[in-house]
């Protein structure tokens, strides 16, 4: 009978500290890469690799949830064994526990692929009421991945989240922007939540954290730790119905620009210019 | 003048000789607090060479017409040294933009009107850096090597001075010279490249310099090392140094400052602390996060709080962004920004002197700095505009009391030679006033600059 208080009453606790998942891609430095015009690839090596920027704001989002509620923060990333590095960034950044998954058949994935493995960890992890991400990655900038996670574990989702107004045990409140206008939204758990970077400015981790976190485990779960729970047709190239025909990268255009003084000046030849391409 | 005019255009050509004051208002002022920057003449003609002996052209033609001429180079300066204060020549270097990598040698050979941006990006580019960081990035070279400017990453490495090689100058009498060269060692003679290094446009225009590179560092992070009380961090700065820990940067902020600079550029500074040390550190990782943990473990002696690290390159440059706009962001308010000078561990005596100045005449001066060169900035605010001569004074006297200098790293230029007279020997004024006419018989090259010849 004790035990079975003792274990109500921690399950009660438990009940009370939010799961959370962020989901986390490695990027590389978007400002200093440089770009194959030729084959339209990114040259990874040319820059260092880091959290997607974006994401540093879900982190940050989680870690502020966490602060309020408790609760229990885990970064799932997918990616190359160099993403690593990131994933330990994360922990520095007050995440609790780190997963990558890595495996050749999960590489050359879409948004959809990507998805779909992204949710099967998820799944597998199974536990969770808040999945936080950033509202896209500065590499691939699609923003598609957090929507299309939610739709495969059919829960809802909210995207470009600006505020988080309020959280409770059982739901969230935020802000959301889309389309020109504010939306304050409410939505039970689980739920996934897509943010701006308006949301928060996130912390620098802090010296102790950093060097703690370069000695800290991150799981790595590759194709067979995913089974029962991802259709591997549906995961890595094979599972990516998106292909990349062609990348055209704008060449820069020089236009001559004339300022006029006098504006009587200005608006004739305007009005000259209008007038030629016939819209006045 | 018209005359003149032709004859210039004779020289780089009609496209490059401009005299109208429409076209050429961004090059008669630079920096300088509008309160006490010098008023520029409407009547000069701006001139753009594309090479040293165009330039000499022009210096032979304004010598033997004894017209002034005032080099330009970014306009970043802080004591109106490229306002034009006499109708005359203005020469931008602009066109002279050229930077070749020598990757053997470890040197940069730079046109003067190369910018500090397209110097860091052809040494970064040649997997070399240029180490020092002394200001704005549209700054020109010429004109950082003749102000011999510093920045905030001159502990480690030294000042501009500490990079330059060699320079090629042109003489007020339109000779071509080159001093120096690709030369770690050159001791030939009076060391007359040196003179021309913080000389400020008045001796020669220089045309071109040769500045020493460093392999880049393969990694590098910025440290945070927050402090509740100023006394604690500035004391913490000279047993930082003894440590054997030297950091390319080692800058001194105040809470409030940040803030008000975040603000400025619509960004937020969130950290715990009233005041800060902000450490750049660079090497191989290893090194530098052992570096940081001694660093850090010396703050925490020294009643420090928890640091922080920033080692993405967005989170780094957010940090020195937010440090380096504190001038942007005082600016507007400010009559004049002072960039005194003391040996390193007076740095917290200059600071405490300061404020009991503002208490004692009850003004705001806000204080911030290069700590560990000794070189602090202090702002008099337009709201003190009445005291601002005997506020300044007093600062002056503080500093030069501490065994310092009035300016560290922004140079004397058109507004502080009164001060130079006051606080140098007499001696010292002959002898610089004897190489100005040596260099510049006719007195041409950017009059009432430094000196009053």
């Amino acid at each position: 009978m004790e035990g079975l208080k003792t274990s109500l009453k921690t399950s009660v606790l438990l009940k009370q500290l939010l799961n959370i998942i962020v989901l986390v891609k490695q990027v590389p430095d978007i400002e200093r890469v440089k770009f194959d015009v030729e084959t339209g690839r990114i040259d990874r090596s040319s820059a260092p690799a880091e959290i997607n920027p974006f994401d540093l704001n879900a982190i940050e989002a989680a870690v502020q949830i966490k602060e309020k509620m408790g609760g229990f923060i885990t970064a799932l990333s997918m990616g190359p064994m160099q993403a690593v590095s990131s994933l330990r960034d994360a922990v520095a950044r007050g995440v609790d526990d780190a997963i990558l998954l890595e495996d050749r058949r999960f590489a050359g994935a879409d948004t959809l692929a990507t998805s779909h493995t992204l949710a099967a960890a998820i799944r597998k992890i199974g536990s969770y009421d808040i999945i936080l991400c950033g509202e896209k990655t500065v590499d691939g900038d699609t923003g598609q991945v957090g929507a299309e996670v939610a739709q495969l574990l059919e829960i809802p989702h909210i995207y470009y989240v600006s505020r988080i107004i309020r959280v409770s045990e059982n739901s969230i409140t935020v802000v959301s922007e889309a389309e020109n206008a504010s939306y304050t939204l409410e939505s039970g758990f689980p739920v996934l939540l897509s943010v701006t970077r308006d949301v928060n400015k996130p912390r620098l981790p802090t010296l102790k954290s950093k060097m703690k976190a370069m000695k800290s485990e991150v799981k790595i779960w590759h194709a067979e730790d995913l089974s029962g729970f991802l259709d591997l047709d549906k995961a890595g190239y094979a599972g990516s119905p998106t292909w990349v025909q062609k990348v055209i990268v704008q060449k820069e255009k020089t236009r001559q620009c004339r300022i006029h003084r006098q504006v009587e000046d200005g608006l004739q030849e305007l009005m000259r210019l209008l007038e030629a391409k016939g819209l006045v | 003048m018209e005359s003149l005019v032709e004859q210039l255009e004779g020289i780089v050509g009609r496209e490059a000789v401009v005299s109208s004051r429409e076209k050429m208002e961004s090059y008669l002022f630079d920096e300088t607090c509008i309160p006490v920057r010098p008023s520029a003449v409407p009547d000069c003609i701006l001139v753009k060479p594309v090479n040293s002996m165009e330039v000499s052209k022009i210096l032979r033609l304004a010598n033997e017409k004894k017209v002034p001429v005032y080099p330009r180079g970014g306009g970043t300066g802080l004591v109106g040294g490229a306002v034009p204060t006499r109708s005359g020549i203005i020469v931008s270097l602009e066109r002279m933009n050229r930077v070749e990598i020598d990757v053997e040698n470890l040197m940069a050979v730079a046109e003067a009107g190369a910018t500090l941006g397209g110097l860091l990006k052809a040494a970064e580019e040649a997997g070399l850096s240029f180490p020092p960081h002394p200001g704005d990035e549209g700054a020109q070279i010429g004109g950082l090597v003749a102000c011999n400017a510093g920045g905030a990453r001159a502990v480690k490495y030294g000042v501009m001075r500490s990079f330059v090689k060699g320079l090629e100058v042109v003489l007020p009498t339109g000779e071509i010279l080159t001093l120096g060269g690709k030369l770690l060692k050159d001791n030939m003679g009076y060391n007359l490249m040196h003179l021309i290094i913080g000389s400020e446009g008045t001796l020669g225009i220089i045309t071109k310099v040769v500045l020493r590179l460093n392999p880049k560092a393969p990694y590098s992070f910025t440290l945070l090392l927050p402090f509740n009380s100023r006394h604690d961090a500035l004391n913490t700065v000279p047993r930082i140094l003894r440590s054997g820990v030297t950091p390319l940067a080692l800058e001194y902020v105040e809470k409030e400052l940040m803030e008000r600079s975040a603000e400025h550029l619509g960004e937020k500074w969130v950290f715990n602390g009233k005041v800060f040390l902000i450490a750049i550190l660079a090497g191989e990782e290893n090194v530098v996060y052992s570096e940081a943990e001694k660093l850090s473990q010396i703050c925490v002696e020294n009643n420090g709080l928890e640091p922080s690290v920033a080692e993405r390159r967005d989170e780094q440059e957010s940090i020195l962004r937010i440090r380096s706009n504190i001038y942007t962001a005082l600016k507007h308010d400010s009559m004049d920004i002072l960039d005194t000078t003391v040996p390193p561990s007076e740095v917290g005596k200059l600071a405490d002197a300061i404020d009991a100045i503002a208490e004692n005449h009850d003004a705001y001066i806000p204080v911030y700095g290069h700590a560990a060169d000794g070189n602090v900035h202090s702002h008099i605010m337009k709201r003190d505009a009445e005291k601002y001569e005997v506020l300044k004074r007093e600062i002056y006297e503080a500093t030069v009391s501490l065994g310092g200098t009035i300016t560290g790293e922004h140079g004397v230029g058109k507004i502080r030679v009164k001060e130079l007279y006051r606080f140098t020997h007499p001696k010292s004024i002959e002898l610089m006033k004897g190489i100005k006419r040596l260099f510049d018989p006719n007195n041409i090259l950017n009059p009432y600059t430094v000196l009053e010849v």
